[in-house]
């Protein structure tokens, strides 16, 4: 089997961090999160950049990134808190910003923001679980809102929400388990629905909840790892979505946190509920100093 | 000339094309090389009866920026990065000064070139709400649709045709006739952006504005649609849906609610199985058809074989409910029967099929309340079916190991119970 090639994948992004002006990262500049205190508005949400609107979105990524550099004390943490809790609807559900669209990505991203912040008393947690749980299916997954197709990213999000609220006992682990390792194919990687082709970002979002409902030896572990392996451009660095695709950031990313997920050697390991390495984690959460 | 001042020219010569043309509806981005394509294919094509006629315009150094024929638009890939920061830088200003028509227009050429500014969206949401009228309401539904032309997942474009619904809900006569036209219009979206999971959801929320005749209606509609995408699982999701809606319309009428309709529903489940095994024969091994089938045969037997039916004084004939479900056993087992036959030529479809039909097997299994499912468990050994998934599909194997395994403890349980 191939190895990863880690340091190349390294070079990698680095080297798309540096292009600013090409077409993608002009058009995209509302998810590039470049200074932070600029980005932050009155309300104390987060915009993808100077001059763009708050969403819960970019305001979870600012947590995010700040928490692994240990910098969450530079935010004034009650007014984002506050902004987060006020995106709390009455029936427990949670909309992306104040224009209302609700969504069960956005239930994950409240409570996985305010668990960081140590803040999950100021919303109504009860509510928010029951809500995620009227999202699900009869065929064990989760959608955006009740009736929603089942996709393994909706899935990922309520599984991660319930998971960081204790709530994983409400959910029939075995029918999700089966829609879940029913995602794997032939070619051992993971689509994200049914008659999709396979895609190295799902088999982040299939295999996290599968490690989080304690069913990932549903499926082959060891053919998924060569999967993400084939998918790695060996000579310029970078992950694609599939074997011989273009590499980018994106799969970069998802392609090493399955593998680390896989416990594949020499990877540090990652939270599946948080997308947040370990360390990182039990800093914040449990208080364990490193 | 200094980048600035034609940059911002590209920006009222692309906002006066959108004005002198409020027809256009459709936009691509064009590279430079295909203009000399596009071109020639004007060239020699017949003017259209309308008399369309072609209107390019060109950059000072000649190239062509902007193309526009028969209200289809093509814009260079060159001047998108300076178009859109001149459209952004505008639509701030706009936003500082707070007139009405500028942040409209503004706002209009940014999301033309990138759809997902959400500030874009949102400072039409606030100049909508300031307006206050249903016209103005109603041109952002013919406005996102032309975003939709280039980037039909756009999640914003989306839920901003939400938003507008929501907005006008109980203010508007017609909003039947609204939720009918978005209906098709994922549909039409649907044809050329395949498995499009934002659009389809989009059908799927506007189920909740249909009433029962509409979603009866939507139920007939999309079944030949259907019939011709057996891959888009979406679909089919959507058609559970609807199923869904009118069976729970039922379920809460079921008070003053004739036998008429409950047979009519009961009638509308059974065609839907047959027209489902219809295409399992037609179109081999399709996954989206075995999941559909999970759908209707679990709802099948809770709501019409077995107890939970709701109907009045179902259980007088208790008797025949379980003659019934003998009969839909029999059946089902059939249907595995004749699709685990794997032939040697044409492996692959017919080894998916197998194991499709195998696994639908195991999930009613699974599925089944204890009471009904002994009599499927006694015809069917799970271990038959684990010996077909292997055959079938080796390379999965250790799945089949856990899901059989899985199925079987149960199976152990209902039996100490
Ligand atoms: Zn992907």
């Amino acid at each position: 089997m191939v190895e990863l090639a880690a340091r190349k994948h390294v070079q990698f992004i680095l080297s798309k961090a540096k292009e600013k002006n090409s077409y993608e990262s002009v058009l995209m500049e509302h998810i590039r999160m470049n200074g932070h205190t600029g980005c932050q508005h009155d309300s104390g949400g987060f915009g993808g950049n100077i001059g763009h609107d708050p969403h819960i979105l970019y305001t979870l990524s600012a947590v995010q990134v700040l928490a692994l550099f240990n910098k969450v004390d530079v935010l004034d943490v009650e007014k984002v808190a506050n902004y987060v809790a006020g995106l709390q609807n009455e029936d427990g559900s949670f909309s992306g910003d104040m224009w209302g669209e609700v969504d069960t990505r956005f239930s994950y991203i409240a409570i996985c923001c305010l668990a960081l912040l140590h803040h999950l008393d100021k919303i109504n947690v009860e509510k928010a679980v029951d809500y995620i749980l009227s999202c699900k299916n009869h065929d064990g997954g989760f959608g955006c809102t009740p009736g929603g197709e089942s996709h393994a990213g909706q899935i990922f999000c309520c599984v991660g929400a319930l998971a960081i609220t204790g709530s994983l006992h409400r959910i029939d682990k075995d029918l999700l388990g089966w829609w879940l390792c029913e995602r794997q194919v032939k070619s051992g990687g993971l689509n994200g629905r049914p008659e999709k082709l396979p895609d190295v970002c799902y088999s982040w979002w299939v295999l996290s909840s599968l490690i989080m409902i304690d069913r990932v030896h549903w499926i082959d572990k060891e053919k998924l790892v060569k999967f993400i392996l084939d998918c790695q451009d060996i000579e310029n660095g970078g992950i694609s979505d599939r074997p011989d695709d273009a590499c980018d950031a994106y799969h970069t990313y998802f392609g090493v946190a399955g593998l680390s997920l896989l416990e594949y050697p020499g990877v540090k390991p990652i939270d599946p509920a948080y997308a947040l390495p370990v360390d990182v984690v039990n800093r914040i959460i449990l208080g364990i100093k490193a | 000339m200094d980048e600035e001042a034609n940059a911002g020219g590209l920006l009222s010569q692309f906002e006066q094309i959108l004005e002198s043309d409020p027809a256009i509806d459709e936009i691509g981005f064009v590279h430079p090389s295909q203009f000399v394509n596009l071109n020639e294919q004007a060239r020699h094509s017949v003017p259209s009866s309308s008399g369309s006629v072609c209107n390019v315009l060109c950059s000072a150094e000649g190239n062509t920026m902007f193309w526009n024929r028969d209200h289809k638009l093509g814009i260079s890939t060159e001047v998108l990065i300076p178009l859109y920061r001149e459209a952004k830088h505008a639509l701030m200003a706009a936003n500082r000064t707070g007139i009405e028509s500028e942040i409209m227009n503004h706002s209009r050429a940014a999301l033309l070139i990138s759809s997902d500014f959400g500030t874009a969206w949102h400072s039409r949401k606030i100049v909508l709400l300031k307006k206050h009228k249903l016209s103005t309401f109603l041109e952002e539904l013919i406005f996102s649709v032309l975003v939709l032309s280039y980037a039909p997942k756009c999640e914003h474009a989306w839920s901003h045709r939400r938003w507008v619904i929501k907005s006008i809900a109980g203010k508007c006569s017609t909003l039947q006739e609204i939720v009918t036209k978005e209906s098709e219009l994922v549909e039409k979206i649907a044809e050329r952006s395949k498995m499009n999971y934002r659009a389809w959801y989009h059908r799927c929320w506007l189920v909740s504005y249909m009433t029962t005749e509409q979603s009866l209606h939507e139920l007939k509609r999309s079944r030949k649609w259907a019939g011709l995408h057996v891959a888009d699982h979406s679909c089919f999701h959507y058609r559970r849906q609807l199923m869904l809606s009118i069976l729970e319309d039922r379920c809460c009428k079921q008070e003053n609610v004739s036998s008429s309709y409950s047979v009519k529903i009961n009638q509308l489940w059974k065609e839907e199985l047959d027209w489902d095994e219809m295409l399992i024969k037609r179109y081999i091994g399709r996954e989206a058809l075995w999941l559909h089938r999970r759908f209707l045969s679990l709802f099948w037997i809770k709501h019409f074989l077995t107890g939970h039916t709701g109907l009045p004084s179902h259980w007088k004939h208790k008797t025949s409910m379980n003659n019934d479900f003998g009969i839909f056993v029999d059946h089902e087992l059939n249907l595995l029967q004749s699709c685990s036959i794997i032939p040697d030529n044409n492996f692959d479809d017919y080894q998916a099929q197998a194991t499709y039909s195998a696994t639908y097997m195991l999930w009613l299994i699974k599925q089944i309340p204890d009471s009904s499912g002994f009599e499927f468990r006694e015809k069917l050994r799970t271990e038959n079916l684990k010996a077909l998934l292997n055959k079938a599909c080796s390379e999965m194997s250790s799945t089949w190991d856990s899901l059989v395994a899985y199925a079987e403890t149960s199976d152990h349980y209902a039996k100490e119970s």
